[in-house]
C-alpha cells in the first residue's frame, strides 16, 4: 500500500514544484519528489538504487537548484 | 495486486516524463524548465527500475547460507539497477552543467526568462551590426 | 595484440585526467597533449581485430538450449573501427597541433575536453552494448557543449544551453528506448538482443518495440544533427573555434554511423525502420543545402552543408543493401576528412580578417593562395568532383539507389551534390575572387603554419582516398557482410 502513496507524494509534489512562484519553494519541493523516489526504490526492492537517489536526488539536485537560485533571481519572473 | 503494482510503477513513470516534458517546453522560466529535465531522468530511472522488479521478490543479495535455487528463482533482476545507479549520477552532472551556464548568463542577461535569454542569437547579431 | 583495443579509449581519457590535473604546468600539458596525440593514430593501426571483454568474463554457453551470452561489456574491433579510430585520431593530433601552437598558454581544461570527446567517440564505435553507448553519449554531448562553450565567440554560451536542454530531454528518451528494448529481451549486449530477434523469441511486431525504435531513433536525430536538430547543429559549429568545430563535426558523423549501425542491427527486420532513415537523411540534404544557400556568414554555411552531407550517410544507411551500407560509411568516413579540411581553413580565414561575412570579404587570392586553392580542392570534394575522394563515395551512393530499385533518390542525391557545388562555388568566389573590398583590412598577413600543414595533410588524404577507394572499400565491404542477416 505504502508504494502507491509513495508514488501519489513523487507525482504531486512534482507538480507542486512547477506551479511554484518562489524558486526556492521549488528546489525544496523537488527534494521531497526525489527523497519519496529514494524510498519508492528501496520497496521495489533495489537498496543500492535507494542509496545513490537518496544522496543525488534528494540532497545534491536540491542543493544545486537552491544555490542557483541564490545566485540569481528567487522569483519566477 | 502483484500486477497492480507493476502497472502503477508504469504510470507513474509516464506522468513523471510527461509532467517533464511539459515543463521543459512550455514554461519559460529556465530553472523551472532544468527541474522539469531532472524529472524527465527521474521517470526513466523508476521505469528501468520497475523492469527488474520482481512482485513478491527478495532483494538479489545472495547470502551465505542461501539456497541458490530458491534464490535464482526469487530474487529479482539486477542488471536495470546497475544502469540506473549510472543514469542517475549522469542525471545529476548534467544538471550541474546546466545550472552554471544559466548562472553564467543570469550576469550578462539579468533575468531568467528563456524567451529573452535564449531568443534567436542570429537575430541579436544583427542588432549588433 | 588484443590488449591494445581498451586501450584506444583508456589512452585519451588518461590524458584528459591528467591534463586538467596538471593544468598549472604549461610545458608539461604541452609534451604530454603532444604525445598522447601522436599516439592516438597509431594504437589503432598497431592493434589486432577481434573482440575485449571487460573484466575478462568471456562468453558463456548455455548448455541446454545452446545460447551463447555475453555477461561482459564488449567491444569490438574490425577494419570499419580501425578505419574509422585511426581517422579520429589523425583529426585529434591535427588539432591538438593547431591548438597548442595558437596559444602560448594552454588551457589544461580545454584540451580535457577534446580528448573526453575524442575518447567518447572511440568508446561509441567501439562498444556491442546499448548501455555503454548511452554513457559514452552523455559524456560526448558534456564534452561537446565545453567545447563550444569554451570558445571566446559572442552567444556561444546561449548556444551551449540551448544545446545542453535539448540534449537533457533527448538521452532521457534514449535511456526509456533502451529500457523497453531491456524489458523484453533482458540484455543490453546487441549481439544477444540480436540473436533473441533472429531466433523469432521476440515479437518483433508488438507496439513496444516501435516504440523503442521510435525513442532511440529520437536520441539519435539529436545525436547527429538531422532535421529537426539541424539549425542547433550548425550554430553549434559556427560558434565553437574552427579547429573545435572540425572536431566537433568528426563527433557527429562518427556518433550518428556507431549509433545508427546498432539500431540496424537490431531493427532491420522492420521495414519501417529503413523508410524512417531514408526519409529524414532526404529532409536533412535538402533543408541543408537550401539553408546554406541563403547563410551570409560562412562557418553557418559549412555547418548546414555538413548537415547534408550526414544526409548522404543516412541514405546509403537506410538503403540497406551491402553496397549502399559500404557507400554510405565510406562516405562517412569521407565528409570527415573534408569537412574539418574545410573549417580549418575558413579558421584560417577568420583568423587572418577578424570577418565572417562573405559580403565584407574579397580579393583573398591575392593575400593566401595556398589557403585558397586547399580550400577549393576541399569544397570541389564534398561537391564530388572526380578525381576527389567525395566522387567516389557519392558515385557509389547514386550506383546503390539505383540498384535497389530507386532512381528517383540517385536523381536527388545528384541534384544535391550540384546545389553543394553552386553553394560552395558561389562562396569561394565572393570571398577569393571577386575585386576586394575598400574597407576590408588584412589584420594578419600570415596564417599560421600548423593550419597550413594541417590542411595539406588532410587533402594528401583526400587525394589518397580518390585515387585508391578500394583500400577502404574492400574491407568496409567485408565488415558490413558480417553484418547483414
Amino acid at each position: 500500500m505504502i508504494e502507491f502513496i509513495l508514488m501519489i507524494i513523487t507525482i504531486v509534489s512534482a507538480i507542486l514544484a512547477l506551479i511554484q512562484k518562489d524558486l526556492l519553494k521549488a528546489a525544496i519541493l523537488t527534494g521531497f519528489s526525489g527523497g519519496a523516489l529514494a524510498v519508492l526504490f528501496q520497496i521495489l526492492l533495489a537498496p543500492d538504487v535507494a542509496l545513490t537517489q537518496a544522496i543525488v536526488g534528494a540532497a545534491i539536485v536540491p542543493v544545486f537548484i537552491a544555490l542557483a537560485v541564490k545566485k540569481t533571481q528567487r522569483g519566477d519572473a | 495486486m502483484m500486477a497492480e503494482t507493476q502497472l502503477a510503477i508504469l504510470f507513474t513513470s509516464i506522468a513523471l516524463v510527461v509532467i517533464g516534458l511539459y515543463a521543459a517546453i512550455f514554461v519559460d522560466n529556465i530553472i523551472k524548465k532544468i527541474i522539469g529535465i531532472s524529472f524527465i531522468e527521474e521517470g526513466a530511472n523508476l521505469f528501468i527500475v520497475g523492469i527488474g522488479y520482481k512482485a513478491g521478490g527478495i532483494v538479489p543479495i545472495l547470502m551465505p547460507n542461501m539456497n541458490t535455487t530458491w534464490f535464482a528463482s526469487n530474487a529479482s533482476y539486477p542488471l536495470p539497477y546497475g544502469l540506473v545507479l549510472t543514469s542517475i549520477v549522469i542525471g545529476a552532472s548534467t544538471l550541474a552543467v546546466m545550472l552554471s551556464l544559466v548562472m553564467v548568463l543570469y550576469k550578462k542577461y539579468g533575468t531568467l526568462s528563456t524567451k529573452e535569454m535564449l531568443a534567436d542569437t542570429s537575430k541579436q547579431e544583427e542588432y549588433n551590426e | 595484440m588484443n590488449e591494445l583495443i581498451p586501450l584506444m579509449v583508456i589512452v585519451p581519457m588518461m590524458a584528459a585526467l591528467l591534463l586538467s590535473a596538471f593544468s598549472k604546468f604549461n610545458k608539461v600539458i604541452k609534451c604530454l597533449a603532444l604525445v598522447v596525440g601522436i599516439c592516438l593514430p597509431i594504437i589503432p593501426l598497431a592493434s589486432n581485430y577481434g573482440l575485449h571483454f571487460f573484466g575478462g568474463y568471456q562468453p558463456i554457453m548455455d548448455n541446454v538450449t545452446n545460447v551463447i551470452y555475453h555477461p561482459a561489456i564488449t567491444y569490438s574491433f574490425d577494419f570499419m573501427q580501425q578505419i574509422f579510430i585511426a581517422m579520429i585520431g589523425l583529426l585529434t593530433f591535427l588539432v591538438i597541433f593547431i591548438y597548442l601552437t595558437k596559444y602560448k598558454k594552454a588551457s589544461g581544461s580545454y584540451l580535457f575536453l577534446l580528448f573526453m570527446g575524442t575518447a567518447a567517440v572511440t568508446a561509441l564505435i567501439l562498444t556491442d552494448d546499448i548501455f555503454h553507448m548511452f554513457v559514452f553519449f552523455e559524456i560526448l554531448a558534456l564534452a561537446q557543449v565545453g567545447i563550444v562553450a569554451a570558445s571566446s565567440i559572442d552567444y556561444s554560451y546561449e548556444m551551449a544551453l540551448k544545446y545542453m536542454i535539448l540534449g537533457a530531454i533527448g538521452s532521457p528518451m534514449m535511456l526509456l528506448g533502451i529500457g523497453f528494448l531491456l524489458a523484453m529481451t533482458g540484455t543490453v549486449n546487441v549481439t544477444d538482443i540480436v540473436s533473441i530477434i533472429r531466433g523469432g523469441l521476440l515479437d518483433v511486431t508488438s507496439p513496444v518495440f516501435l516504440l523503442s525504435l521510435g525513442l532511440i531513433f529520437f536520441g539519435w536525430l539529436y545525436a547527429s544533427g538531422l532535421p529537426p536538430f539541424h539549425t542547433i547543429k550548425s550554430g553549434i559549429y559556427s560558434k565553437a573555434e574552427p579547429h573545435g568545430a572540425a572536431l566537433l563535426q568528426s563527433f557527429t558523423v562518427i556518433s550518428m554511423i556507431s549509433i545508427v549501425l546498432i539500431m540496424f542491427r537490431i531493427y532491420s527486420t522492420l521495414p519501417i525502420f529503413e523508410v524512417l532513415v531514408v526519409f529524414f537523411s532526404v529532409v536533412a540534404m535538402i533543408l541543408g543545402v537550401s539553408m546554406a544557400l541563403t547563410q551570409t556568414d560562412f562557418r553557418r554555411m559549412i555547418g548546414f552543408l555538413a548537415v547534408g552531407e550526414l544526409g548522404f550517410i543516412g541514405l546509403g544507411i537506410g538503403l540497406g543493401t551491402q553496397y549502399a551500407l559500404t557507400a554510405g560509411l565510406f562516405q562517412a568516413l569521407n565528409e570527415i576528412v573534408i569537412t574539418a579540411l574545410l573549417f580549418i581553413g575558413f579558421g584560417a580565414i577568420v583568423h587572418a580578417t577578424n570577418e565572417v561575412d562573405t559580403r565584407k570579404l574579397g580579393g583573398l587570392l591575392a593575400y593566401h593562395p595556398k589557403v585558397g586553392i586547399m580550400l577549393l580542392a576541399g569544397g570541389l570534394a564534398m561537391a564530388g568532383v572526380p578525381p576527389l575522394s567525395g566522387f567516389q563515395s557519392k558515385l557509389m551512393l547514386v550506383q546503390a539507389s539505383l540498384s535497389c530499385g530507386y532512381p528517383e533518390l540517385s536523381i536527388l542525391a545528384i541534384m544535391v551534390s550540384i546545389a553543394t557545388f553552386v553553394v560552395f562555388v558561389k562562396t569561394f568566389y565572393s570571398m577569393f575572387l571577386s575585386p576586394k573590398p575598400h574597407d576590408l583590412e588584412v589584420v594578419d598577413n600570415e596564417v599560421p603554419k600548423a593550419m597550413v600543414f594541417a590542411m595539406a595533410v588532410l587533402l594528401i588524404v583526400i587525394i589518397a582516398l580518390g585515387i585508391f577507394p578500394d583500400v577502404v572499400t574492400s574491407g568496409i565491404s567485408n565488415y558490413v557482410g558480417g553484418l547483414l542477416p
